[in-house]
């Protein structure tokens, strides 16, 4: 069966007349029906504007310089941006972004923004139509149907998010992608979003999620496979417990082990830091784009970047795992 | 933002440099043209209403005056009134916002309050009933007047921009320093909102030496020496206008237009050269 | 021997601040609260935003007035008993803080020298200016930033991390026996976490300093403390040994509260 979504070797940059920034460099993933794939990376890293290309929703200052965004087979990066809008955003592929605030009209009750979001694509339908619909979606979804009453600023962080996910879901969308739709919520309701899109998930609304986030303990609870980003390349993909417990990229394991969860063997394990910074992406390096701070790095490894190794069931870019062999 | 780059930028920014240019002009003939051109401007000696001529380059007046000089000794005279009224409201608006923001509590409330009734009052009726109260008034007294009225919504934002600074970490450090309110409004507040400063400052000028135009239009200006504003009421006594003395009226509107637009035009790039990125250092 | 006394004392501690123009509110963002910190111990003060954990660290750095109760710096009541210029200089010499947001506890206008050039009258007197800076030096290398490199800089030419490490040198200039970090790393990716978090650590070792980590983060909260209070609404709800707090939680907000907390061993059972 072919992949929901294929990224093939894509280039993405922010060109400006100040400059231009490396953001996406050439990354390739697949997204399978019926995963959930989390892309962890730090900030910086590309995982946001990654999420644009997903969607092919690019447009100037960011530019797709190279690669192919295949979803489902039809080559996104092909479509103009109208039939983008008409025909795949919100029907095949949707997004809730980071702040939803912005991403909510705030001058409009929920009810009318999930109007005005259905008649884009279904231009027949009747308003009674469209808000019964949505009344059974948020019943469905055990949300408050009285939120549909109500302006988004009169809902709380954790509601508005819901009522954003709820509404990008509306039409069923093949594929969501979510960009850290969590990284502003306290811990409690910041578990309440994530077991709505797991809700989402396990009743077949939607197929496969991408979870961006900069919190492998957030991803770890929702995602079957998982994807690390570093400086806009990926550095290790593969089945979620493998690269957490196992990771054989040394970025992979630098990031693990600099996380802080209250657990015993957090403890047991101490704290590793990683020395210097991530790479300034106007001016990226050549070779591997981790060789700076790793500690195992090699002269090839500045010098060369490395190709991928599929390990058992895991891609892998790095020189020490035989990344250079052609 | 290191000062170079500040000059750069303003010199990349088409209305900076117009504004400026033409502000420089205008205050270099006011600075330099009475020198080059020694005629004494109440001189009533002249034939009257005479069309430029190469003795009188832009003629004379309606009572013999050479229109030149005046012009020439008249934007002096209305830059100073700007520049002075600019710098007393300046320094009440900054004074009364940020001790108002920084006393709080009955202070504030108290300054607030004084200040909402000055803007409300209407300013131009009572600069003119206080013009009246005087029977020879300086340019200096004139200035003062416009300089202790136009104030308020200075301070107003002032006070605004002074409560949100003041809530910034870099000003919890400082305190942490054991610095003192006053060496952190100086050092800490103030250099953060120094483009505003400028935009305003620039504003107010201008405000004042049209202001002066008006009230001298109508008779309440300086009773002594040369301003712009006295060029006008003595077009508008003299029926200039219907007259068809185009050379004495059309070349003093064009500098007061020119001052003040120029001034604006700053003031606008200013604000389009800084306040985008602000932030973003 | 140890004091009797704790290095700081807060007591029954209370703010209320009333917002609006018509309708005044009272909003209580901190409610009787008290606990102590022991000298060469970190406590980490928990609690999500708007828990009250920030304003009683700007309490304690006596950067905003308590509505009733005390705070007791080795005896002394900070808000009370500190009357004269010398003792607030003295205040700020016992006690610094470093502030959440490495980009906004600069003044953009500045070269980071500032920040030390603002200290140096919290330095002796009889110091000369070679010897403040040669301490600023010193202070910067045992934070792990090269004194030639990061001098003479602008803020916003150094990363987020630099920042926050020059935040702590500064504090740590005059040596103070007291530093309130109010969310230090929560601004920085895990990588650059780390370094601080160990730099803290070390602190607390090699040269006795009592720390207040305030965080909303158990997991650093547990992995850095010594001691854990927990902060819910402007109330102390729990206060515990890490270990302890995070197995055997007892109020009811605490225990919510771990159990939402994402875990890298254990995966939540009810998604």
């Amino acid at each position: 069966m072919p992949p929901l979504l294929k990224l093939d070797d894509v280039y993405a940059q922010y060109i400006t007349r100040y400059g231009t920034v490396y953001a996406v460099n050439g990354v390739s993933l697949e997204i399978g029906e019926g995963e959930i794939l989390g892309i962890v990376g730090e900030s910086g890293c590309g995982k946001s504007t990654l999420a644009r290309v997903m969607m092919m929703n690019v447009k100037p200052p960011l530019h797709l310089v190279r690669g192919r965004v295949l979803l489902q087979g039809v080559e996104l990066n092909r479509l103009p941006r109208d039939r983008l809008k008409r025909e795949v955003w919100g029907k095949q592929v949707s997004l809730v972004p980071q702040s939803v605030m912005n991403a909510l009209n705030p001058t409009m009750r929920v009810r009318d923004i999930i109007r005005d979001f259905v008649k884009v694509h279904n231009p027949e339908l009747d308003d009674d139509e469209v808000y019964s619909m949505a009344r059974d979606r948020f019943e469905e979804l055990g949300l408050d149907i009285r939120a549909l009453d109500l302006y988004p600023f009169e809902l709380s962080g954790g509601m508005r998010q819901r009522v954003a996910i709820a509404i990008a879901t509306l039409l069923n969308p093949k594929l969501l992608i979510a960009d850290e739709p969590t990284s502003a919520l306290d811990v409690s309701t910041q578990k309440v979003v994530l077991k709505l899109l797991k809700r989402l998930w396990n009743e077949g609304i939607v197929k496969s999620i991408v979870f961006i986030t900069h919190d492998i303990a957030v991803v770890r609870q929702i995602a079957t496979r998982i994807a690390v980003m570093y400086a806009g390349k990926i550095v290790e993909v593969g089945p979620l417990e493998e690269v957490i417990f196992k990771p054989l990229h040394p970025y992979t394991e630098l990031l693990i082990s600099s996380i802080l969860t209250p657990e015993p063997e957090v403890k047991k394990r101490g704290l590793v830091e990683i020395r210097g910074a991530p790479p300034d992406l106007r001016t990226p390096p050549r070779g591997c784009p981790f060789a700076e701070r790793c500690p195992y790095a090699t002269d090839r490894c500045r010098r060369e970047e490395p190709r991928p190794v599929v390990i058992g069931s895991r891609l892998i870019y790095c020189h020490l795992r035989g990344g250079g062999a052609a | 933002m290191r000062f170079p780059r500040i000059v750069s930028e303003l010199l990349a920014n088409k209305k900076f440099v117009t504004g400026i240019s033409v502000f420089l002009a205008v205050l270099i003939i006011g600075a330099v043209g009475p020198l080059l051109y020694p005629v004494d401007p109440e001189d009533m000696s002249f034939p009257s209403s005479m069309p430029p001529c190469p003795e009188h380059p832009l003629g004379t007046d309606y009572v013999g005056r050479d229109v030149l000089a005046q012009l020439l000794r008249g934007i002096l005279s209305s830059l100073y009134v700007g520049f002075l009224a600019g710098v007393v409201a300046l320094a009440i608006g900054v004074l009364v916002g940020a001790v108002a923001a920084m006393r709080g509590g009955v202070v504030d409330e108290g300054l607030m309050a004084f200040t909402n009734a000055v803007l409300l009052m209407p300013t131009t009726l009572v600069l003119i009933l206080i013009a009246a109260l005087f029977k020879t008034r300086s340019i200096e007294l004139v200035a003062l007047l416009i300089g202790i009225t136009s104030w308020p919504w200075l301070a107003r934002v002032v006070r605004g921009e002074f409560l949100s600074l003041k809530e910034r970490d870099f000003v919890y450090m400082s305190l942490l320093a054991g610095d003192r309110w006053l060496s952190i409004s100086l050092f800490d507040l103030l250099p953060n909102m120094a483009t505003y400063i400028a935009m305003s400052f620039a504003e107010l000028v201008a405000g004042a030496i049209l202001q002066e135009a008006g009230i001298s239009f109508i008779g309440l200006g300086p009773t002594e020496g040369v301003t712009l504003g006295r060029i006008f009421f003595w077009i508008q006594t003299n029926n200039a206008v219907i007259r068809g003395l185009w050379w004495w009226w059309l070349p003093t509107t064009v500098v007061i237009v020119a001052i003040a637009a120029s001034l604006v035009l700053v003031s606008i790039s200013l604000d389009e050269v800084f306040n985008p990125r602000l932030r973003g250092g | 021997m140890e004091l009797p006394e704790p290095l700081l004392r807060v007591e029954n501690l209370s703010k209320v601040f009333v917002v609006g123009l018509f309708t005044r509110r009272r909003i209580d963002a901190v409610k009787g609260v008290s606990f102590t910190i022991g000298r060469r111990e970190i406590v980490s003060l928990v609690g999500e935003s708007g828990s009250g954990k920030t304003t009683t660290a700007k309490i304690i750095l006596r950067l905003e007035k308590p509505t009733s109760g005390r705070v007791l710096f080795e005896g002394r009541d900070v808000w009370r008993d500190l009357r004269s210029r010398e003792d607030i200089l003295w205040y700020r010499r016992s006690v610094q803080g470093v502030m959440q947001d490495p980009y906004g506890a600069f003044n953009p206008f500045y070269r980071v020298d500032r920040v030390f050039k603002q200290m140096f009258k919290l330095l002796p007197k009889d110091m000369d200016d070679e010897e403040r800076w040669g301490l600023v030096e010193k202070a910067l290398i045992e934070v792990g930033l090269n004194p030639r490199y990061v001098l003479g800089k602008y803020p916003h030419e150094l990363s987020g991390g630099e920042r926050q490490r020059v935040m702590i040198a500064r504090a740590l200039l005059v040596e103070p026996k007291l530093l309130i970090a109010d969310e230090p790393v929560s601004m920085l990716d895990a990588t650059l976490r780390s370094g601080i978090l160990k730099l803290l650590m070390k602190l607390r070792d090699e040269r006795g300093l009592s720390i207040l980590f305030i965080t909303h983060d158990m997991g650093l909260a547990y992995y850095v403390s010594d001691r854990i209070l927990v902060m819910y609404r402007g109330e102390l709800v729990e206060e515990g040994h890490p270990d302890e707090l995070i197995e055997s939680p007892r109020h009811p907000y605490t225990k919510r509260l771990i159990s939402d907390i994402p875990l890298l061993y254990r995966k939540w059972s009810d998604i």
